[in-house]
């Protein structure tokens, strides 16, 4: 037996056990990987296979659940929600809380005050907001709640409401990257979706009126601009498009289209 | 091409909360849920409460569904698998590994399954199926997916190397899964 074999006879076997809950989280995690890995027709394979898996009714009891479970369900879902979102209130009550002052008091200095405030609060809310999103995936729970009410606001209006779009998205590969020079702030997100051919870069702390391009470069060294970016505020952004068969391996750089400096 | 992007929108709305997407997963999959529910717990009220958890748990968990990896019915039925198993590990009625590991040196086909009357009426047809399969492929499924043991702690208490109960565990699940169809084939 080769080894091909012997890795793709595993590899079923992984998946046959994963499909009915019987990994550890380690050897999960190592499968995840291991398919990943393994060429498309495998792959196909497999997700065939465990939805067959799924889909098995053979064994299973022939009883359908009593209709006032679906309510039960339901709210039990939207209570956990409400739970959640209360953990989220400094962040998402923010317009909520300056709203109902402006109700309660109606005086129009205050309400000026208290506008300036939350907005100033709300920009860095989104800043954090946007960091969190990218460097902690298992806190996308609750960044995404929060993009669900006024944080994906406030998003669309800066960088254009396409950006939801590439945020948590599977399809996506999001790259990362700092100035070269480490000498001042600035960060690039760049997303590239490999099945529909598009892709955002969103820019954070750029210098004012600075123009970046983003570059990807093809499997055999063929270098392709991608997009351009031009700073007009702290936070901008840009969707492009890109054939879907280059995106495979693609390595994506920038540099200033001024002073030529890169961003790796 | 696979035709995951429902379903990932789907999901994408469940995890941002939205009712109606989780309303529209509630009535895709309530059923399977149920069953499935049903066939490792040992009354209808227990798998109720089973059912309610595991769509809490597949909302916390919506985001990070990927329909790269798998259809969605797959995923909701993972999630359930290993909610109903963690469950059954929560249990305190499990039996305890000296038990197990006893029993095996008298004869391992001797290990009880779990002893409910309505569990075993329930699955009368999976139970007789368990019977025809080679004895390893048996006792390894009855640990591990009845009884909620790891994999490791199965290998020890069959003192057998931890491929070898992977390897048994999973051409078991692929001979039932068989024998099934055959079943329900006959039927028709």
């Amino acid at each position: 037996m080769t080894n091909e074999t012997h890795n793709y006879n595993q590899l079923l076997e992984l998946a046959v056990l994963e499909a009915h809950g019987l990994l550890d989280p380690i050897e999960s995690d190592l499968f995840t990987r291991s398919f990943h890995d393994a060429p498309v027709s495998i792959q196909e394979e497999i997700i065939r296979m465990q939805e067959a898996f799924a889909v098995d009714t053979s064994f299973l009891p022939d009883e359908n659940p009593p209709a006032e479970l679906r309510k039960r369900v339901l709210q039990a879902v939207a209570d956990t929600a409400d739970q959640e979102a209360q953990r989220l209130a400094p962040l998402a009550l923010i317009g909520a809380r300056a709203s109902a002052a402006q109700t309660q008091y109606g005086s129009s200095k205050n309400i000026t005050l208290w506008r300036t405030a939350a907005v100033v609060l709300f920009g860095v809310a989104v800043v954090l907001a946007v960091i969190t999103l990218d460097t902690q995936r298992k806190a996308n729970r609750s960044a995404q709640l929060a993009l669900n009410s006024a944080t994906n606001t406030a998003l669309n209006e800066l960088v254009g409401h396409k950006f939801s779009e590439f945020v948590g998205n599977p399809y996506c590969q999001v790259t990362r990257l700092e100035r070269a020079s480490g000498d001042s702030a600035g960060y690039l997100r760049i997303a590239l979706n490999e099945r529909f051919g598009n892709g955002f870069v969103m820019g954070i702390d750029l210098e004012d009126g600075e123009e970046i391009i983003i570059q990807g470069t093809t499997t055999d060294g063929t270098v392709i601009e991608l997009a351009r970016l031009t700073a007009d505020g702290p936070i901008v952004g840009q969707d492009f498009e890109i054939d879907t068969a280059l995106i495979r391996g693609m390595t994506i750089t920038a540099l200033d289209a001024n002073t030529g400096k890169r961003w790796v | 091409m696979l035709n995951e992007e429902p379903d990932y929108r789907l999901m994408r709305r469940v995890a941002l909360g939205e009712e109606d997407a989780v309303t529209e997963l509630y009535d895709r999959y309530c059923a399977l849920v149920f069953k499935l529910s049903l066939q490792f717990l040992s009354n209808n009220a227990e798998a109720e409460d089973a059912v309610q958890e595991v769509f809490v748990r597949l909302w916390k968990t919506a985001d990070r569904f990927d329909p790269r990896k798998a259809k969605l019915v797959t995923w909701v039925m993972l999630i359930t698998r290993r909610h109903l198993i963690d469950r059954i590990r929560r249990k305190t009625v499990r039996p305890k590994q000296q038990e197990f590991t006893e029993h095996h040196e008298e004869s391992a086909t001797d290990v009880p399954l779990p002893s409910n009357t309505l569990l075993h009426e329930r699955n009368a047809l999976l139970w007789e199926a368990l019977q025809a399969l080679p004895e390893m492929q048996r006792i390894v499924i009855e640990r591990a997916y009845f009884h909620g043991f790891t994999l490791r702690e199965v290998s020890r208490q069959l003192d057998a190397p931890l491929g070898t109960v992977k390897s048994a565990l999973s051409r078991g699940l692929l001979r039932l899964r068989e024998q099934g169809n055959k079943d329900i084939a006959a039927q028709l």
